[in-house]
């Protein structure tokens, strides 16, 4: 994030001024993406705090007569049926994200270390293999994976959405991991074996700590795709009790059509997990994306 | 170093040269056990379903699945496509939505991460505010700009209402003419920030010397970005299209949630559509045979993928 700030040469007021015409020109542009993308936010979070009544009028409250937050208290209430639905979509999107985080580490870890050090053969097309797959949709899959779970019994299970989970979240692990090996000194490891650690010691003692951050961001993304996973939980699962978030919301939606501020809060309540743990680990996540990409 | 040359020299000389891959397997087993685990999961959930698609796709399959019932039809299913009407208003929206999105969400991302390059006060708060469109999940955003655009209550309609320029609120995704750039705005707001996130990261390799020296030369502000700065972003360009494009190309969530393919498939894409044939009118065999040839399609632009990113490894030095 190091940007070296531009330097005008005092005593040329001309160019100065071209110069702030960019400038203002760009910022005028940001506040019109900053309204693009903040209104719509804006516009759920109040629309949450309306009561049911009063998101119906037209044209519309700017902002609620009666601001309430029963919306919020309807979905965490663990008496009331909405409540009780709410929280165990809530639940089970974090048991299987969480689930599929973990399987992706532990199985990515050393395959992304073999692609970024060893040279045996076969690697680069196995490696450009694994990253194809991002290229396909879930559709593709979808099909024979419903096939292929009804025939081991996982239809109507998390486990489904695990196993089907790994197929974005682990070539996606594997690429990013792969840029941050890449960017750790293979000297360190040689040190470590010349004092007598074997290769796979090496990796545990020596590179696994160095990639903590790529781990932990690595984690996190792999934690968002199955936490905004629709497309396979809506085809996998039907029963009520399984359900995660995103297809849990839908339900709840089509059952309740005209209950928008409902609607709203579980949307902003869905979302607020992964939010936040992007806002706080943004640094190590966007370095990671962008690894691959702009080197140069 | 040199040991480990001479001795494989020998080994070499010992063995006829038709061994020579197998023996270099042999002698990389131990890398293998690193890979093997991420290798079989890819088989199972990849491989596999790859091949079984495009033996569904030549197979007339009765609804419910019962796949002892299946009756190999050939092409058939092929031809059915080429020959229906709706494959040629699904492609043609399919583009339409894939060019527009794509083109849209990279110029403003990028336009973003030049506006944000230079430091100034707030910088890091408004670009983490004009990420999170990209993190939150694409189910909620299809119902915030459903709700943004509901032909009753919605805001867009009722300002234009209230500022004259229109006497009732219009029907955005409910009309066959409108619904399309709808789902494309709603589109873009969740796709720009990962342009803008490539992009910032791509300007902050240009090499100021260069900048400063063009500056010195006299060259304006414009022409030191067209001619200096747009140059050297041009991997990571290419790297950030394709991956919109792919990722356009695949959207499912938001023309599945917001609309359906409707109003009379004016917003069905081919994902939203091949969802349609097999889950909705169980048409297994056809779906399994769009599925086959958005394979084809996503195999050649993968191509491309590819050799923008060994583009960029060559340049490193390191492949």
């Amino acid at each position: 994030m190091s940007t070296i700030a531009e330097t005008t040469p005092p005593g040329q007021a001309r160019r100065r001024i071209r110069i702030d015409g960019w400038r203002w020109g760009g910022r005028i542009f940001l506040v019109f993406m900053l309204l693009y993308t903040a209104l719509p936010m804006i516009w759920m979070l109040i629309t949450s705090i309306k009561s049911g009544f009063a998101a119906l009028q037209f044209p519309p409250q700017w902002w609620p007569d009666q601001p309430t937050l029963a919306s919020y208290q309807k979905l965490l209430d663990p008496q009331n049926s909405v409540g009780q639905d709410f929280l165990r979509f809530f639940w089970n999107s974090l048991f299987v994200s969480t689930a599929t985080t973990i399987l992706s580490v532990i199985v990515a870890v050393p395959a992304a270390y073999a692609f970024s050090r060893f040279t045996f053969p076969g690697r680069n097309f196995l490696f450009f293999a694994v990253l194809l797959r991002n290229m396909f949709p879930a559709v593709i899959f979808l099909v024979p994976l419903f096939i292929l779970m009804r025939a081991i019994g996982l239809v109507n299970t998390h486990g489904s959405l695990i196993l089907t989970y790994l197929t974005f979240g682990l070539p996606l692990a594997i690429w990013l991991l792969k840029g941050f090996y890449d960017n750790i000194p293979v000297q360190l490891e040689q040190a470590a074996r010349i004092d007598g650690a074997t290769r796979f010691q090496a990796f545990v003692l020596i590179v696994m700590p160095l990639s903590a951050p790529g781990i932990i961001a690595t984690a996190i993304y792999s934690f968002i795709g199955a936490w905004n996973e629709y497309i396979y939980a809506y085809t996998f699962l039907s029963k009520n009790e399984q359900l995660t978030l995103p297809v849990g919301i839908q339900r709840f939606f089509s059952e309740n059509t005209t209950d928008f501020p409902g609607l709203m809060a579980a949307s902003f309540m869905m979302s607020v997990p992964v939010v936040v743990l992007f806002l706080v680990l943004q640094r190590y996540f966007v370095r990671a994306l962008t690894e691959g990409a702009v080197k140069n | 170093m040199t040991i480990l040359t001479g001795k494989a020299e020998v080994t070499r000389r010992l063995q006829p040269d038709g061994s020579g891959v197998l023996r270099k397997i042999w002698e990389h087993r131990a890398d293998y056990a690193y890979v093997l685990p991420a290798i079989a999961v890819m088989l199972i959930v990849i491989a596999y379903p790859i091949y079984y698609t495009i033996e569904l796709s030549l197979f007339n399959t009765p609804p419910g699945l019962q796949l002892r019932d299946k009756i190999f039809v050939g092409l058939d299913n092929y031809t059915a496509i080429l020959k229906s009407p709706v494959f040629w208003t699904v492609t043609s929206n399919t583009l339409i939505w894939t060019a527009g999105s794509t083109f849209i969400s990279f110029v403003l991302g990028f336009a973003c991460a030049l506006a944000l390059h230079r430091d100034f006060a707030g910088r890091a708060i408004l670009r983490a505010v004009l990420i999170i469109p990209w993190v939150i999940s694409a189910v909620a955003a299809s119902y915030i700009w459903k709700w943004i655009y509901h032909s009753d209550f919605g805001i867009i309609g009722a300002v234009l209402v209230g500022l004259g320029l229109s006497d009732r609120p219009p029907n955005f995704i409910d009309s066959v003419s409108t619904v399309l750039p709808s789902l494309i705005v709603v589109n873009i707001w969740r796709e720009f920030p990962f342009a803008m996130i490539m992009m910032m990261a791509g300007l902050q390799t240009v090499p100021d010397q260069l900048l400063r020296a063009a500056k010195v030369d006299g060259a304006n502000a414009w022409q030191r970005f067209w001619h200096v700065t747009f140059p050297h972003l041009r991997n990571v360009s290419t790297v950030t299209i394709l991956l919109l494009a792919v990722a356009n190309f695949n959207s499912f969530i938001i023309p599945w949630i917001m609309t359906g393919g409707g109003p009379s498939n004016a917003s069905h894409i081919w994902i939203t559509h091949i969802y349609e044939l097999a889950f909705g009118r169980q048409r297994w065999g056809v779906a399994s045979a769009y599925s086959v040839l958005l394979f084809l399609i996503l195999m050649s632009l993968g191509y491309f993928y590819v050799r923008a990113l060994s583009g960029n490894e060559q340049k490193d030095g390191s492949e």
